[in-house]
């Protein structure tokens, strides 16, 4: 079942030019894809391909210019929809201090649920099961400015977490992390897909899209691929085209297996193609 | 260097004023602040004075950092004392040099009017030392609910307080990094008169305004992205409760605020200031 259908979708923005003209650049340009319910989609795409605005179309913070964005069958286009729409789509973005709106963990986790007017004690309870969902419970009273951005990524996750969504769009989330915080928000985010939740991951880090089920690559407003990650893998060229770098671990075991050595050309896992090297250098 | 700035002045403690309710210190602190101004004896200075005690004793605040709150305003102090002490020209004269004069009645205004604003100023830093700014947030905006009902948006006031309370570290981080960014392309802060200093911060303004509103833009997707639709019906997690402390405390108040208003009251009694002229002055 699909919980998120773009149809046909296109946004623009108007740019002011120096010489005081206005044009219009397409930043998503007729796009049709489906999310289905409980999947972990990777959206990958080089900066200004567009797939951060198409992020920002699937719970209507942008209302598709042409075509449109279904989600649960209710269009973003229509006003009286965006509040149960975005009930069940929960965003998180790059910047992890823009994301804040209180200056203490808990108030901040539970800025969602108020805004839902859900009762008090439930609203406690909520704020306890998302920090928990996310490992930061021990954080509930301290103030955001002083953990890591990973941490700060993750009470962005537990925000979104408390109002209970279908989807969780991440919306370049590990884009300002260290390697560190980076790696605590993708096991966040994959661990919430496996208990069921439907997880969008909109990236320019190749390696982050190795446990997807569908990865779509964006280049200029436009879908140029899709598939499984190494049904995407495989196509080099495509990937380069997109001003994408396929993961090192897949590059190394493509070329060795392109010139002519036993490797599993498929491997993802960096220790797994270390053991199959190891085991050709022992028999050379 | 900008980083240490830390906003408000809340001093970390759990003593009995702390944990007290935030909206009854509030409350205590207008009907304090209303107190003050009542006050026109010594004997009453002295009475507030001693309540003031209580106070920053229940409270465990060193009166060091009270009387750090008194800095911001020596320049006030000192000046409205020197205009009473020569422009009061009642009681009896007590030295005439060249143009100026000074009458007793002028000292004992000027005595009384940094005696009231130090009392004003002390007991006003002391809410704020045991209060931290988002519980004020959240009490001015219970105190000020009666005003949603006249069509006057408490709630969203609020949010904008304690939006803006929230973002002050992360702005104050950008401005150093401005600042460190601009004097690695040697910019100049630190040389030159008035204008040309003032004019090297727009180098640091500039970027600074640009990035705010952007991340302003950013905080709005977020918050949508969150259901807030402004005005829309919402519910609070934080629960505010009064207890033993709120009450024993408003009682101590009561008390004394009530010798201080019945003193008042009185100030014009002809027995009174035929016998006890020293309570009424």
């Amino acid at each position: 079942m699909n919980v998120i259908e773009v149809q046909n979708a296109s946004y623009e923005y108007k740019t002011y030019n120096d010489d005081g003209t206005t044009g219009t650049l397409v930043a998503v340009d007729d796009v049709s894809f489906e999310i289905k319910k409980g999947s972990f989609v990777a959206l990958v795409g080089h900066n200004g391909s567009g797939k951060s605005t198409l992020a920002k179309m699937l719970n209507g913070l942008h209302k598709p210019k042409k075509g449109q964005v279904l989600v649960n069958g209710l269009s973003t286009a229509v006003q009286s929809n965006i509040f149960e729409i975005r009930k069940n789509v929960g965003m998180v973005f790059q910047n992890p201090d823009n994301q804040m709106v209180a200056s203490i963990v808990e108030e901040d986790v539970a800025f969602g649920p108020e805004n839902l007017a859900i009762p008090q004690p439930e609203i406690v309870q909520r704020v306890a099961w998302a920090l928990e969902q996310v490992n930061m419970s021990q954080y509930a009273k301290r103030s955001p400015h002083k953990l890591s951005g990973g941490q700060k990524q993750r009470i962005a996750i537990a925000g979104a977490l408390a109002i209970k969504p279908q989807v969780l769009v991440l919306d370049e989330s590990t884009a300002m992390l260290d390697p560190q915080g980076r790696k605590e928000v993708l096991a966040v985010a994959k661990k919430l897909n496996a208990d069921g939740m439907t997880v969008v991951l909109i990236t320019h880090f190749m390696e982050e899209v190795l446990d997807a089920d569908n990865v779509i690559v964006m280049k200029r407003g436009k879908i140029v691929a899709q598939g499984t990650p190494m049904e995407i893998f495989s196509q080099q060229s495509l990937v380069e085209d997109a001003f994408l770098r396929v993961p090192r671990t897949v590059e190394l075991a493509q070329r060795l297996s392109q010139a002519g050595w036993s490797v599993d050309a498929s491997c993802t896992d960096a220790k797994a193609l270390g053991g199959q090297l190891c085991q050709l250098l022992q028999k050379n | 260097m900008l980083r240490d700035v830390t906003f408000g002045q809340y001093y970390n403690a759990t003593s009995f004023v702390h944990k007290m309710d935030s909206r009854v210190k509030i409350l205590l602190s207008v009907v304090y602040m209303v107190g003050v101004f009542f006050v026109h004896s010594y004997v009453g200075f002295a009475w507030l004075t001693c309540f003031l005690m209580i106070a920053i004793g229940a409270s465990q605040v060193p009166l060091k950092s009270i009387f750090k709150s008194l800095r911001g305003i020596l320049f006030l102090l000192l000046f409205s004392a020197v205009l009473n002490v020569f422009f009061v020209k009642e009681g009896t004269l007590l030295v005439e040099w060249w143009i100026f004069k000074i009458h007793d009645q002028g000292l004992i205004d000027a005595g009384k009017l940094m005696l009231r604003l130090t009392l004003l100023v002390c007991g006003a830093s002391l809410l704020t030392l045991t209060t931290t700014p988002v519980d004020l947030t959240h009490a001015i905006e219970r105190l000020l609910k009666p005003l949603s009902w006249i069509g006057i948006p408490v709630h969203i006031a609020a949010l904008i307080m304690s939006l803006t309370l929230s973002f002050i570290p992360s702005i104050i981080e950008e401005t150093d990094r401005i600042i460190r960014a601009q004097k690695a392309r040697s910019a100049d802060f630190d040389t030159g008169g008035l204008i040309k200093r003032a004019k090297a911060f727009v180098p640091i303004l500039i970027p600074l305004i640009i990035s705010s509103i952007r991340r302003a833009e950013e905080l709005a997707f977020a918050m949508n992205s969150r259901c807030y639709e402004g005005s829309k019906k919402h519910t609070q997690m934080k629960v505010m409760r009064m207890g033993w402390r709120d009450l024993v405390g408003s009682l101590i108040t009561v008390v004394f605020f009530a010798a201080i208003f019945t003193l008042y009251a009185f100030a014009d009694n002809a027995w009174l200031g035929a016998n006890l002229p020293w309570l009424l002055f």
